[in-house]
């Protein structure tokens, strides 16, 4: 058996290369970026920046053909993170959505590896945190909501679509510093995790959780329906149309701002050339009217760090962000 | 066929399944004690794989207890070719991209159709073609691609 | 009404010629992708965005395109569920337990006509359902908090002992184990890896259709080993389905049923088509107690499951539109489509883009139709494909799934994964373990464990909070109730075998 199947193997070999006539590669060649991972379920921010920037991409003949956008949900990004590093960490024609959310979880150590592990492109936009109520909810304003936190931080339940210590809690958490709870009382604000800012929102809705903090981006839709109440944005400043009546955290007082950039990075294998070629593709985009409009349809406010420049901004958004866990005590 | 097959009316193999499904669950629950609770959550990442695996461990038990019918296990010469089945598949995913997917899909269309029983009159000539009809399948119509061979493009 | 006029124009611009070709061409090619196992609606769907792009077809008529190929795949998911005990999909799990012994006596052409009706039937409901009460019902569906999911979990897997004809025991040994291996992988709310052993290929846990394809399809082939291989394979007898869709009017009540249930489990976001067809399956089983023969080829056992997976396919349309949550994998596929035609679906779509939706709807419909006049050519089609030898049609079967699975990540992992699956699959079937239950357990641990955390995180630690809600006792009492008559009927059972 061993011998025939020697054999047959040989026999099948040559034939299959007579028979269809091989041509010989060309050595791999930098090609244009083909797939884009959002690392979580359609629907959500990731996903959205890999849909809307892989279909600009194709629409201004940035790429041949089309960009393919996987999704690998898991581990707020931490599966595709390990996908990159072990498997992918040379292909240039990937690049992985990412955003605050995911750079927080780097700060406190939850991906398999550190900003080291990969090769950041570029941010197109920022996102900004917003803090919801129910359209019938008691609290008609932020003073008010915070105020019942700070009497008694076990009365209110809040939810988001990160993790307790996850970036939409960090920012729930630093209103309701600023507005006096103590931190040895943190613990007993109660915080929810559902899948994304909708879930959220939705479960708001039905009476389940009391406020949500989250980004604006996603549940944009919400507030122009009128079915939540937002009682801050978290800019500094008053946002664009349609968005401008919405008051600001810090025009009431609070000196708390919560942005979250959509941006992306590929593996830490990738050429300086590839790389640098990544990175003009991206900027082309941001410099399309295509993409103000794309992003102000989605409440995004444009904002360009590509490169190197991009690089740093991330290294110190790590720093900051694992001082900030330290100081409320997601991290020891 | 049925030399094949050995009859036994024991029940041991509802036995030995309980005392391996009852090791898996006392190992998932000590395991489940190492999962750090993380910060903020009154139900940690442990609790959940506890709560299933006590429920698993004494049904485990129960099955140990009180085994149904046993039945009927491959003879020989089945469990041969279910081995070489298995064998010959594992080795198609380990080779599948060291050697291309051609070379090796046609060893194993080949292969797997010997030991499902065709003469190498029939598995030679149909194993090609089904190889081929898979690779036209996956890497055109489906637009899939597939692990070429070492220094070609195909 | 404001709705039936937009529904009306929306099967206006659905019936035009042009998009009643591509409604055809997308539902042959779907049942193609989704007979081959290991293949499903994401390769369907993925395979057919570019090309819809690239001939710049209008936004409707790309919807439509995909629309049918979507449903063509959850059709063909059924049609190697009946013939090849292979499902395609994972909702077209259920539809293996009747369906393939309907197959081996000889009715399989039957099975395939009944099923079409039946979904039809379903997805005509759901059409209905969605028309009439979207607003209403998801007044309803934001009524289910976290605990009131839990609660719904449990009720499933309550009723878990009565899928199949086996042992109670067996059957939650089966779906503990599922349960178990759900948790496997980075637990996404404390990111801490479970039960992965240092392998980073199980950070993202293991994936239900490898699952599937390995405890369904390579289990068939090693059992196939030893108990065909060297018989006279006498071709299958598929028939024609005719009889099956006149047989659907003896149905009605099952299918009617079963459209119900899949509906209701669809509206529910997070519940799904899985939890829909499993439902179905189940309490229509226990409807009939020990008149039915389910298990054992009894035509209810598969118009209850393939009426409840296409209403909750189409239930499931309400929060994914309404609120832009995808509820199951199946929506999710339709919200990544829309997606990429810039469409954001949420509480405002409705009001703002009022012929998408309803054309959607239509589409959808259309597409029904047309899988249920396909039927007929199509399983005449696949007689034809099950009268090749064993020694041609097992590998097969064995390869395309194995090539499929490859084709998801490019992973031989995934391949050995699938592999282990097989043979603890076949083991399971040796020792009359069922395997539905481990992929339930699969498919549905992680929500179930989620919206527990979830439940005490908003209580602060008070398990209290899970029976806290008259919805959520209620789904107890049910779930209760049917353990309760579950039992009851195997006493009885075996007091007269005694």
């Amino acid at each position: 058996m061993p011998i025939s199947t020697q054999k047959t193997l040989r026999s099948l070999g040559a034939s299959a290369l007579l028979g269809l006539g091989l041509a010989v590669s060309l050595p791999s060649q930098a090609l244009p970026i083909d797939e884009c991972i959002a690392p979580a379920d359609p629907g959500g921010g990731w996903d959205f920046t890999c849909r809307s920037v892989g279909k600009l991409m194709r629409e201004l003949d940035l790429v041949d053909g089309n960009v393919q956008v996987t999704n690998m949900p898991g581990g707020v990004g931490a599966v595709a993170f390990s996908n990159v590093a072990g498997k992918r960490a040379d292909d240039s024609n990937l690049m992985v959505a990412t955003s605050t959310v995911g750079v927080t979880q780097i700060a406190q150590g939850r991906y398999p590896g550190g900003a080291d592990t990969m090769r950041w492109l570029a941010m197109l936009g920022t996102d900004v945190g917003v803090i919801l109520v129910d359209d019938e909810s008691p609290y008609e304003t932020l003073d008010q909501l915070l105020e019942a936190i700070v009497e008694d931080p076990a009365s209110v339940a809040m939810a988001g679509s990160s993790g307790a210590g996850g970036w939409d809690h960090i920012r729930a958490l630093r209103l309701a510093k600023a507005a006096g709870l103590p931190g040895d009382q943190i613990g007993a604000l109660r915080w929810v995790q559902f899948d994304g800012g909708g879930p959220a929102v939705t479960q708001m809705m039905g009476g389940h959780v009391d406020a949500v903090s989250t980004d604006l981006g996603e549940i944009a839709g919400f507030i122009e329906s009128g079915d939540v109440r937002a009682l801050a944005v978290l800019s500094e400043e008053p946002l664009p149309e349609p968005f401008e009546t919405l008051p600001t955290a810090v025009s009431q007082g609070y000196d708390v701002t919560g942005y979250n950039w959509r941006g992306f990075y590929t593996g830490g294998e990738v050429s300086d050339e590839d790389y640098a070629a990544m990175v003009e593709t991206l900027e082309t985009l941001y410099e399309s009217d295509e993409w103000k409009d794309v992003a102000a349809q989605n409440g995004l406010v444009p904002l360009w760090r590509g490169g190197e420049e991009f690089n740093d901004f991330v290294r110190e958004s790590i720093d900051d962000v694992e001082a900030i866990s330290r100081e409320i005590g997601v991290i020891q | 066929m049925s030399d094949e097959v050995s009859a036994t009316s024991t029940a041991h193999g509802d036995r030995i399944a309980g005392v391996v499904l009852a090791v898996l669950a006392a190992g998932a629950w000590w395991h489940a004690q190492t999962f750090v609770t993380g910060f903020m959550q009154p139900v940690g990442p442990g609790v959940f794989p506890r709560l299933v695996s006590v429920p698993l461990g004494l049904l485990a038990v129960y099955l140990i207890v009180r085994p149904g019918l046993d039945h009927r296990w491959p003879g020989a010469a089945a469990l041969c070719r279910q081995l070489g089945v298995l064998l010959l598949l594992g080795g198609y995913a380990a080779f599948l991209e060291s050697w291309g997917f051609l070379p090796s899909t046609l060893v194993a269309t080949v292969v797997l159709m010997r030991l499902f029983g065709a003469s190498w009159r029939q598995a030679l000539p149909y194993g090609v073609l089904l190889g081929l009809a898979l690779y036209a399948l996956f890497e055109f119509a489906l637009g899939i691609p597939l692990p070429n061979i070492p220094g070609l493009s195909v | 009404m404001e709705i039936l006029a937009f529904l009306a124009h929306g099967f206006a611009v659905a019936l035009q010629p042009e998009h009643l070709l591509l409604a055809l061409i997308g539902c042959t090619i779907g049942t193609l992708i989704g007979a081959l196992p290991g293949l499903g609606p994401v390769n369907g769907v993925a395979l057919l965005i570019p090309l819809a792009f690239n001939f710049g077809l209008a936004p409707t008529a790309a919807l439509i395109l995909l629309v049918s190929v979507y449903y063509g795949c959850m059709y063909g998911g059924r049609i190697s569920s009946i013939v090849l005990n292979i499902p395609g999909d994972e909702p077209a799990m259920m539809t293996t337990l009747d369906g393939y012994p309907m197959a081996r006596a000889g009715r399989g052409g039957e099975a395939l006509g009944l099923s079409a009706v039946a979904s039809f039937v379903g997805a005509t409901v759901a059409t209905i359902g969605l028309t009439l009460f979207a607003p209403l019902l998801v007044k309803v569906a934001i009524r289910f908090g976290p605990a009131e999911y839990f609660a719904l979990f449990v009720l499933a897997f309550a009723t878990i002992g009565g899928v199949t004809s086996g042992s109670f025991t067996k059957s939650f040994i089966a779906a503990c184990l599922g349960l178990l291996l759900g948790t496997v992988g980075i637990d996404p709310v404390s990111s801490v890896a479970r039960y992965t052993f240092g392998w980073y290929e199980l950070y993202d846990g293991i994936d239900y259709i490898v699952a599937l394809v390995g405890l369904f399809a390579v289990s068939e082939c090693l059992l196939f080993l030893e108990r065909d291989r060297d018989k006279a394979t006498a071709a299958m007898r598929i028939g024609s389905a005719i009889p099956g869709m006149r047989r659907s009017f003896a149905c009605a009540p099952t299918i009617g049923r079963g459209s119900v249930i899949g509906f209701i489990s669809g509206v529910l976001p997070g519940a799904g088509a899985s939890l829909g067809s499993f439902l179905s399956y189940v309490l229509e089983k226990r409807w009939w107690g020990a008149k039915g023969k389910f298990g054992e080829g009894d035509p209810r056992g598969v118009a209850a499951p393939e009426a409840g997976n296409n209403a909750a396919a189409g239930g499931a349309l309400i929060p994914m539109l309404s609120l832009g949550i995808p509820g199951s994998g199946t929506t999710a596929i339709l919200l990544a489509l829309l997606l990429s035609m810039n469409i954001t679906p949420g509480p405002l779509l409705f009001e703002q883009q009022p012929d998408m939706v309803w054309g959607l709807v239509a589409a959808l419909f259309i597409g029904n139709v047309m899988l249920l006049v396909l039927n007929i050519p199509l399983v005449g089609f696949f007689a034809k494909v099950l009268q090749a030898p064993s020694w041609f049609l097992m590998p097969m079967v064995t390869l395309v799934a194995f090539v499929g699975i490859y084709s998801l990540n490019n992973s031989p992992f995934d391949l050995y994964m699938m592999l282990a699956f097989g043979v603890l699959g076949y083991v399971l079937r040796k020792l009359d373990i069922p395997t539905v239950p481990v992929v339930l357990g699969l498919l549905l641990g992680g929500q179930m464990e989620f919206n527990l955390r979830r439940a005490m995180s908003i209580s602060g630690g008070d398990w209290s909070i899970l029976w806290s809600s008259g919805i959520s006792i209620g789904i107890y009492l049910f779930a209760i109730a049917l353990l309760l008559a579950g039992l009851v009927y195997a006493l009885l059972i075996r007091k007269r075998l005694e």
